[in-house]
C-alpha cells in the first residue's frame, strides 16, 4: 500500500489566450519513508503538482486525475477534509519563507504555537520549540527564539519554516523548492542538514526542486518533468549519473561543472503543445517519428523513460 | 607596459553604521573576466555599483583607463559613462514595463549617438542578431518576454554602447540550467568579438569556474584573496 | 456624433486583443478592452454628452419660476414633476449634471495636479524637500475631510469657484502621499539604475522612466475619487454652503427638496438616484482601471470617505 498514489493527474488553466496545460497526465507513487523528488525548470507544471495535491490552486484550474493519501482521494475531498489534512496528515513548506513567516511573531512562538495547538501547555511547548531548533541547527537556538524572522538570514528562515512544518509529524512533507535563492555556501548546508533529519524512516517527502545537488543527495527516487510530463522516473542517482532521456542529459550537461553546453531554444508553449513529443524541436536526436506520435512513458534501461530511441 | 583596465584602490563605503566596503582592492585587464564569489552581505554588489558610479565610495580611487573616475568632471564623465555598463540580476525588474523591447535596446543610442532614426533601426536589427532575439520580440512588453530573452535584450541594450568593461552581478541566477549556458556562452561570445572585460559577480562558485580568468574572494567589505582559475573551459565556437 | 463615439468603443471590444491572440497593447491601451471600463465609460459619457447639451435638451429654463405651478408631480408637461418655486425638475437635473461633472472634473484634475507635483518631487528629491513636503501633506491629511472643507468655504464665501479650491485641498494630500510612494518604489528598481548607468539625464529617466510607471494607481484613485467629489460637493450644498441655491446641482436640489419629502418625495429622489448612479459609475470605472493598470495594489483603502 504506497503512501501516495497519483494517477493520471492533469491540470489547465482557462485563461483569456486559451487553456494553460500544465501538468499533463502525471501518474507517480510515494511509498511509506521514502524521498521522492520532482526535477525540472520553470514551467515544467512541478510546483503545480504540489499545488493541487494540497488543492491550493486557483479558481481558474482544471483538475483531473485521482491522489490517494492513504485512502482518501484528494482531489475529491471536500474542504473540511483538506483542512483536516493540511498542515496535520500533509504538510508543506513553500517556496518563500518570507512570506510564510509572521514577522510580528517571535521565531520560537511560531514552533511553540504548534505544539499548543496540539494540546501541551505553555511552557511544555516552549521547552518543545527549542528542541526542535537545537535539532535544525539554527544558531544559538535560544537567542533565535527569542528574534523575528527578519533577523533571521535566508537559510535559517527556510529551517524554521521546515521545524514549523515537522513539529506537527505529519505523514507527508511537501517541500517546494527549498533551495530557491540561497547562496551555493548556504544551499551546501541546507543539503547537508536535510540529509540529517531525524526520523526519516516514518516520514515520507516530496520534494519539488531545480536543484540538481540537492535531488541527487536526498533523493529516494526522481521524476524529471518537462513541459507537464514526467519525461524519466527512477533511482535518484543512477538517474543523475546517467541518464536515458535527451532532456535530462541536455539538462545535466548546461551545468557548469559540466562545461555549459547549452541546451538551445525554449521549452514549447503551454498553450499549443505538439501533438508528437514536446521535446522534439530541441532535440538532437529528433526523427520523424518522434514528431508524428507522442511517446509513451515505458520501461527502458533500469527505469521508465519518455522516448522512442534506444 | 602593462596597464589594467581598472584599477580599485581601497574602496571603503558606510551605509548608516554598517561597514559595508572596508578597503577593497582589485584590478582587470583589458579583455579579462574576473569572477568576484561572496554572500549576501559581503559587499559584492555594492562594489559592481561603485564601478558603474551607481554608488559613490566614502573613500578609494577608482582608475578607469588611468583617469580617477571618482575625480572626473561632469563633462569627461558623461563621455566615459557609456563605456562602464552593468547587467543586473533580476530579468523582471531590469527593463522598464511600460517600453518595448525595441524601445529599450534603441534607448542608448538614442540619448547619445546622434544618427537617424534608420540608421538607429538598422542597428537595432543588427544588435538582436548578435545575442540570438527574432524580430518579434522586438514589438513584445518585457512581460511577454522570457528571463533568457531578457537578459538577451538587456544584453543587446548595453553593447550598442561598445562599452570595454561590464559589471555583470549575478546575470543568471534567476535564469534556469539550460538557459544559464545559453547565457553565458552569449556573454563570452560577445566578449570574444568585442575584447570587453567583465567583473562577474556570483554566489555560484561552479559558474564562476566556468567562466572566469581570476576569481577574487570577497568577505566582510575587503578582497580576502584573488587566485588564476584553471578551470575556466575554452569558449572556441562548436 | 454620439454614434460614432459609442462605435468607436465597440469596435474597441471587438478588436480586442486578447481575444484575437496577440497581447500586444501597453497596459494603458489595454484599458478599453476591459468590458467593465468599455460599459462605464460609455454610460458617463452619455451623462457628459447630456450634461453638455443640457440647454438644448432641457425642455425648460431651470431658473423660470412658475409659483402657479409648484409643486406638481411628473406629468406630460413636466415629466419630472416642478419644485416648490414651479421650475422644472428635469430640467435642473440636467443642467444640475453639468454643474456637478464640471466641479467634480475640476478638484481632481486641480488634486491631481498639486498631488504629482508635490508627491513626484517629494519622492525623487528626497532629502530635505521631501521631509518638508511630506510634512505639509502629513498635515493636510489629519483635517477630518469635510470640516475642512466646510472651514474653507465658510472662510472665503459661497461660489462654485470656492466650492472647487475647498474639495481641491481636503483631496490633494491623499494623491501625493501615494504619489510619493509610488515614485519611491519604482526609483529603487534596477530598470532605473540602468537608465542611469547608460547616461539618462534626470529629465528623461523622470519622464520615461519614473512617470509612466508610477502614475497607474493614482490614476485609479482619481477614478474612484470623482464619486466621492460629486458626493462631497452634493454635501456641502445640502449644507447651503458651496453653491448658490440658483445655480441647479444636484446636492442643493436635495437641500431644497427635504423639506416636502412627504408631499413630493420625488424632490429628493431623482436627484438622489443621479448622484447615487453617477458615483456608482464612476466607483466600477475606478475598479475596471485597476483590474488592468493596477492589479496588486490596494488604492481603495486611501480614498477619503
Amino acid at each position: 500500500m504506497f503512501l501516495l498514489e497519483v494517477k493520471h493527474l492533469d491540470v489547465g488553466f482557462k485563461t483569456k489566450l486559451g487553456t494553460v496545460e500544465a501538468v499533463n497526465d502525471v501518474s507517480f507513487h510515494i511509498d511509506k519513508g521514502e524521498i521522492f523528488g520532482f526535477i525540472g525548470e520553470s514551467g515544467s507544471g512541478k510546483s503545480v503538482i504540489g499545488m493541487s495535491l494540497l488543492r491550493l490552486l486557483p479558481r481558474n484550474a482544471l483538475v483531473k486525475g485521482s491522489a490517494i493519501f492513504e485512502g482518501t482521494d484528494l482531489l475529491a475531498a471536500g474542504e473540511e477534509e483538506m483542512q483536516r489534512l493540511r498542515g496535520k496528515e500533509i504538510a508543506f513548506i513553500p517556496q518563500n519563507p518570507s512570506d510564510s513567516l509572521n514577522p510580528l511573531m517571535k521565531n520560537g512562538q511560531q514552533i511553540s504555537e504548534v505544539f499548543e495547538a496540539k494540546g501541551h501547555g505553555r511552557k511544555e511547548a516552549k521547552d518543545l520549540a527549542l528542541k526542535v531548533m537545537k535539532r535544525l541547527l539554527i544558531r544559538d537556538p535560544r537567542l533565535s527564539a527569542d528574534r523575528y524572522p527578519h533577523q533571521l538570514s535566508g537559510g535559517m528562515k527556510q529551517r524554521l519554516l521546515t521545524g514549523i512544518s515537522l513539529s506537527l509529524q505529519p505523514r507527508l512533507v511537501i517541500a517546494d523548492e527549498p533551495t530557491k535563492g540561497l547562496d551555493s555556501i548556504t544551499r551546501r548546508s541546507s543539503i547537508e542538514f536535510y540529509q540529517g533529519l531525524e526520523g526519516k524512516k516514518d516520514r515520507s517527502m516530496l520534494l519539488i526542486t531545480h536543484d540538481l545537488d540537492l535531488a541527487y543527495e536526498i533523493c529516494d527516487r526522481l521524476a524529471v518533468l518537462y513541459a507537464g510530463e514526467i519525461v524519466e522516473m527512477g533511482p535518484a542517482k543512477k538517474l543523475l549519473d546517467d541518464p536515458l532521456h535527451p532532456y535530462t542529459q541536455g539538462l545535466i550537461n548546461s551545468l557548469p561543472k559540466n562545461g555549459l553546453v547549452p541546451l538551445e531554444g525554449s521549452s514549447p508553449s503551454l498553450l499549443d503543445l505538439p501533438r508528437g513529443c514536446f521535446f522534439s524541436e530541441r532535440c538532437r536526436s529528433c526523427i520523424s517519428d518522434c514528431i508524428k506520435s507522442h511517446p509513451k512513458l515505458a520501461q527502458n534501461g533500469g527505469w521508465m523513460k519518455r522516448c522512442i530511441l534506444p | 607596459m602593462h596597464s589594467p583596465l581598472i584599477e580599485v584602490d581601497a574602496l571603503s563605503k558606510q551605509f548608516g553604521r554598517l561597514q559595508v566596503l572596508d578597503g577593497a582592492s582589485f584590478s582587470i585587464d583589458r579583455g579579462e573576466t574576473l569572477g568576484m564569489f561572496g554572500t549576501s552581505g559581503s559587499g559584492k554588489t555594492t562594489v559592481g555599483k561603485c564601478l558603474v558610479l551607481l554608488e559613490r565610495p566614502d573613500s578609494g580611487r577608482i582608475v578607469f583607463e588611468g583617469r580617477d573616475l571618482l575625480k572626473l568632471k561632469k563633462k569627461e564623465l558623461s563621455r566615459t559613462r557609456p563605456r562602464l555598463q552593468m547587467i543586473f540580476q533580476n530579468p523582471v525588474t531590469s527593463l522598464n514595463p511600460k517600453m518595448r523591447a525595441i524601445d529599450s535596446i534603441s534607448e542608448p543610442m538614442v540619448i547619445h549617438r546622434k544618427i537617424s532614426k534608420e540608421q538607429i533601426l538598422q542597428e537595432v536589427d543588427r544588435l538582436i542578431a548578435r545575442v540570438g532575439l527574432r524580430p518579434e520580440h522586438l514589438a513584445r512588453y518585457p512581460q511577454q518576454l522570457s528571463g533568457g530573452e531578457i537578459q538577451r535584450a538587456v544584453l543587446a541594450r548595453i553593447i550598442s554602447l561598445q562599452p570595454s568593461f561590464v559589471v555583470a552581478d549575478e546575470p543568471t541566477s534567476m535564469l534556469d540550467a539550460s538557459v544559464q549556458a545559453q547565457i553565458l556562452r552569449l556573454m563570452m561570445k560577445i566578449q570574444e568579438d568585442t575584447g570587453l572585460a567583465y567583473l562577474f559577480i556570483s554566489h555560484d562558485i561552479d559558474v564562476l569556474r566556468a567562466v572566469s580568468d581570476r576569481i577574487a574572494y570577497i568577505e566582510n567589505g575587503s578582497i580576502k584573496k584573488i587566485e588564476t582559475n584553471r578551470e575556466k573551459r575554452s569558449w572556441a565556437r562548436s | 456624433m454620439i454614434m460614432k463615439f459609442v462605435d468607436m468603443f465597440f469596435s474597441a471590444k471587438r478588436a480586442s486583443p486578447i481575444s484575437s491572440g496577440q497581447v500586444k497593447w501597453s497596459s494603458y491601451q489595454r484599458i478599453f478592452s476591459n468590458r467593465m471600463v468599455s460599459i462605464c465609460l460609455i454610460m458617463l459619457a452619455v451623462i457628459a454628452v447630456i450634461a453638455l447639451f443640457a440647454p438644448q435638451i432641457a425642455p425648460y429654463n431651470p431658473n423660470d419660476i412658475d409659483l402657479k405651478s409648484s409643486l406638481q408631480p411628473p406629468s406630460s408637461s413636466h415629466l419630472l414633476g416642478t419644485d416648490h418655486l414651479g421650475r422644472d425638475v428635469l430640467s435642473r437635473l440636467l443642467y444640475g449634471a453639468a454643474t456637478s461633472f464640471t466641479i467634480s472634473t475640476s478638484v481632481v484634475l486641480l488634486a491631481l495636479f498639486m498631488g504629482i507635483a508635490l508627491g513626484g518631487a517629494a519622492g525623487y528629491m528626497g532629502g530635505l524637500a521631501d521631509e518638508v513636503i511630506s510634512r505639509v501633506i502629513d498635515l493636510f491629511l489629519s483635517f477630518p475631510s469635510m470640516i475642512f472643507a466646510l472651514a474653507i468655504v465658510g472662510a472665503l464665501g459661497s461660489s462654485v469657484f470656492n466650492l472647487i479650491l475647498a474639495l481641491a485641498l481636503v483631496h490633494w494630500a491623499s494623491y501625493a502621499r501615494l504619489m510619493r510612494g509610488q515614485v519611491l518604489s519604482v526609483k529603487s528598481n534596477d530598470y532605473v539604475s540602468s537608465a542611469r548607468v547608460i547616461g539618462a539625464s534626470d529629465r528623461r529617466i523622470l519622464v520615461k522612466h519614473i512617470l509612466p510607471n508610477a502614475l497607474a494607481p493614482v490614476i485609479v484613485l482619481a477614478a474612484l475619487d470623482m464619486g466621492h467629489v460629486i458626493l462631497s460637493a452634493a454635501a456641502l450644498s445640502f449644507l447651503g454652503l458651496g453653491i448658490p441655491p440658483s445655480i441647479p446641482e444636484w446636492g442643493s436640489m436635495l437641500n431644497a427638496g427635504k423639506e416636502f419629502m412627504r408631499t413630493a418625495p420625488y424632490l429628493t429622489i431623482f436627484p438622489g438616484m443621479a448622484i447615487t448612479m453617477t458615483v456608482v459609475l464612476f466607483s466600477l470605472l475606478g475598479d475596471g482601471f485597476q483590474e488592468v493598470l493596477d492589479p496588486e495594489s490596494e488604492v481603495s483603502g486611501l480614498v477619503s470617505s
